[in-house]
């Protein structure tokens, strides 16, 4: 029976739990759990019994949050670290070292894409941004520190509001900006040069799958010639995708769009919530990411360059990442 | 006053209100009411084109034949309103089947009575409706057709494309129809008319030819009013924002009439594009005559000397 470093629980229970949130910290968070849990193994000083080790505790973070792509994705960062290694020690500071690269890159990923994605923002621009996007609020800041940005309209994203929070983030930096219903973002998408959102994730197809109600902005825009960009971290792709596994939608509580007495009170209506749409990549004209601009069709290559092991089917066995195959390859 | 009602209800209340006023049997009273209420509906309603249309009527009775008969004028234009609805809604009601599944916005007059007609025909059908913010009347509308026995899903604005794959038609109302065939109607209907486009869903409007903007044929643009962060949040979420916090709320939008398949009025169902065409030929309804409201509004003036 293998022991964990306490540590390294606490971040598992912390993510299961949901007190570490969104893609990024929870990505991060996972890298962290893997130094230390290479930093304080205190089993045998064999390079087999450390992979299994490791493994191990890859498998135990993984299974947090099934739906979370950031997760996988930073584990298998990771851990496959430990694929060309030959010895105990070369293998503990393939892991350190990996795992910081990785939260150093992920930190540094949404101010890229800021500065990127600003660069394509052209002068006296009027911006329309749905939910709320971290990536996506940075590349407008950044474009408005530039001076190009004049207004931002920003949809209030039923049911839980999150477009109260960028208007209070775009607010504080001094950006004008402008809230309205959902339901008028056709009524004001001729006024906007810019769609700008982010991303839950992002499928080998270059689809997104993000906050209900972005497909129909994006659909919008198409119909009235307005470009599309989604601002994207690397760690959003999903690889699983690559084998056929479909994006699953969580529906959420009726609740969040209802109260219950409401909801008691007409048991014949089913509110549906679904938290997710997908956008096909015909809607999308480029993603941003901390690597580049992509056509959303070539999301392939960021799974590709960022998470080679993707391609490698071996990596997975009957449908599911194995965890022991990357660490092994 | 009136705010949350649908274009038909405001008609209706605005003609209730006429009659009882007529009633009193003082010119000069009346007069003064009508010409408020053109006030307000101009002011807060410009684009409630049936009400318009009926202020235009009644003015014009008293500009032509003076006061008198003018409460039975009232009941009669009533009665005929409450006949076109009734004959546009059967028309709609034949293009539906038993299990098909519909999806409206709002809390239309017409989508409430064609739902009430499919009940008594005893067609079973699936209804989706969108909150429809803000005034999230699609809530009352989901209620009428629970209390119908209809199963109804409820879901925000944002999911009418996720969902638009299970649903057979699209049926809405509308405030005003242009003469291009253009519908206004609440904020939302465009981009759910572009969806069911992309989706290749059919579209329907419920619109007697009362809601036709004659105005529109020379030229003129339907306005379309705004209100501010009011209708978004109420004072306490107010307080929990930022002091600057700011929204723009249309409340209709203008869906182009090629998103849409069919208007559907007392003279039957036909192109949206068609419905001048079909009003010059059948024109003795009496509802459409295009004298402008201003110049009405200035003999009244005359009239009652103010």
């Amino acid at each position: 029976m293998t022991t964990y470093p306490q540590r390294v629980l606490e971040i598992a229970s912390g993510i299961r739990e949901m007190k570490i949130r969104g893609a990024g910290r929870i990505a991060r968070a996972a890298a962290e759990a893997l130094k230390i849990a290479a930093l304080e193994y205190t089993g045998e000083r064999d390079l087999e019994a450390f992979k299994r080790y490791m493994t191990n505790v890859g498998e135990l973070l993984v299974s947090t949050r099934p739906t979370a792509v950031s997760l996988p994705n930073a584990v298998v960062y990771v851990l496959s670290s430990l694929r060309r290694v030959s010895s105990f020690s070369e293998a503990r500071e393939a892991v350190v070292k990996r795992a910081e690269m990785f939260i150093f890159e992920s930190e540094e990923a949404t101010r890229r894409i800021g500065q990127i994605g600003a660069r394509r923002i052209k002068e006296n621009s009027v911006i329309l941004t749905h939910c709320h996007s971290t990536a996506a609020v940075g590349v407008i800041i950044e474009a408005f520190k530039q001076g190009r940005v004049i207004r931002v309209y920003s949809t209030e994203t039923r049911p839980a509001y999150q477009g109260r929070i960028t208007f209070t983030h775009l607010a504080k930096s001094g950006v004008p900006v402008t809230q309205i219903p959902d339901s008028a973002v056709r009524y004001v998408i001729n006024e906007v040069d810019y769609v700008v959102v982010g991303a839950d994730t992002v499928a080998s197809n270059g689809a997104v799958v993000n906050k209900i109600g972005t497909s129909q902005v994006t659909l919008a825009a198409k119909e009235a010639r307005t470009r599309v960009y989604v601002a994207a971290e690397s760690y959003k792709f999903s690889p699983l995708t690559l084998i056929g596994e479909l994006v699953t939608i969580e529906y959420r509580s009726p609740e969040e769009i209802v109260p219950r007495e409401w909801l008691e009170k007409h048991p014949r209506i089913k509110v549906l919530n679904p938290v997710f749409d997908v956008t096909p990549p015909e809607y999308i004209d480029a993603i941003i990411t901390e690597h580049g601009v992509i056509p959303p069709q070539a999301a392939v290559l960021i799974l590709i360059e960022k998470l080679g092991w993707a391609l490698d089917f071996q990596g997975y066995s009957e449908g599911k990442l194995d965890l022991n195959r990357i660490v092994s390859l | 006053m009136f705010t949350r009602f649908t274009g038909s209800e405001l008609a209706f209340s605005v003609l209730d209100e006429l009659y009882s006023t007529a009633s009193k049997g003082s010119e000069i009273e009346f007069v003064k009411r009508l010409l408020d209420l053109v006030d307000y509906v101009l002011s807060e309603r410009p684009a409630s084109m049936a009400t318009i249309n009926i202020l235009r009527q009644v003015g014009l009775y008293i500009t032509e034949r003076g006061f008198s008969g003018v409460d039975k004028y009232i009941l009669e234009l009533k009665e005929k309103y409450q006949a076109i609805l009734d004959r546009a809604v059967e028309v709609m009601a034949r293009r539906i089947t038993s299990g098909e599944v519909l999806l409206s916005n709002s809390n239309s007059l017409a989508v409430r009575k064609l739902l009430s007609l499919l009940a008594k025909q005893g067609k079973s059908i699936k209804l989706y409706v969108t909150e429809s913010r803000p005034g999230g009347e699609g809530l009352l509308l989901a209620e009428y057709a629970e209390n119908l026995g209809f199963d109804v899903y409820l879901i925000v604005d944002s999911a009418a494309r996720f969902f638009m794959k299970s649903i057979d038609k699209v049926v809405v109302g509308a405030e005003a129809v242009a003469s291009n065939g253009a519908v206004v109607s609440k904020i939302g209907t465009s981009l759910i008319a572009l969806a069911a486009k992309e989706a290749r869903k059919r579209v329907f409007v419920v619109a007697p030819t009362v809601k036709f903007s004659p105005e529109t044929l020379h030229g003129e643009l339907l306005k379309l009013p705004e209100h501010d962060w009011k209708l978004l949040v109420s004072s306490e979420e107010a307080a929990r924002l930022p002091e600057n916090y700011s929204a723009r709320v249309p409340l209709y939008d203008v869906t182009p009439p090629e998103y849409i398949d069919a208007i559907v009025t007392e003279y039957g169902l036909f192109a949206p594009q068609a419905l001048p065409l079909v009003l010059s030929l059948v024109e003795k309804s009496g509802f459409t005559i295009a004298r402008p409201i201003e110049e009405i509004v200035s003999s009244l003036k005359r009239r009652v000397g103010v």
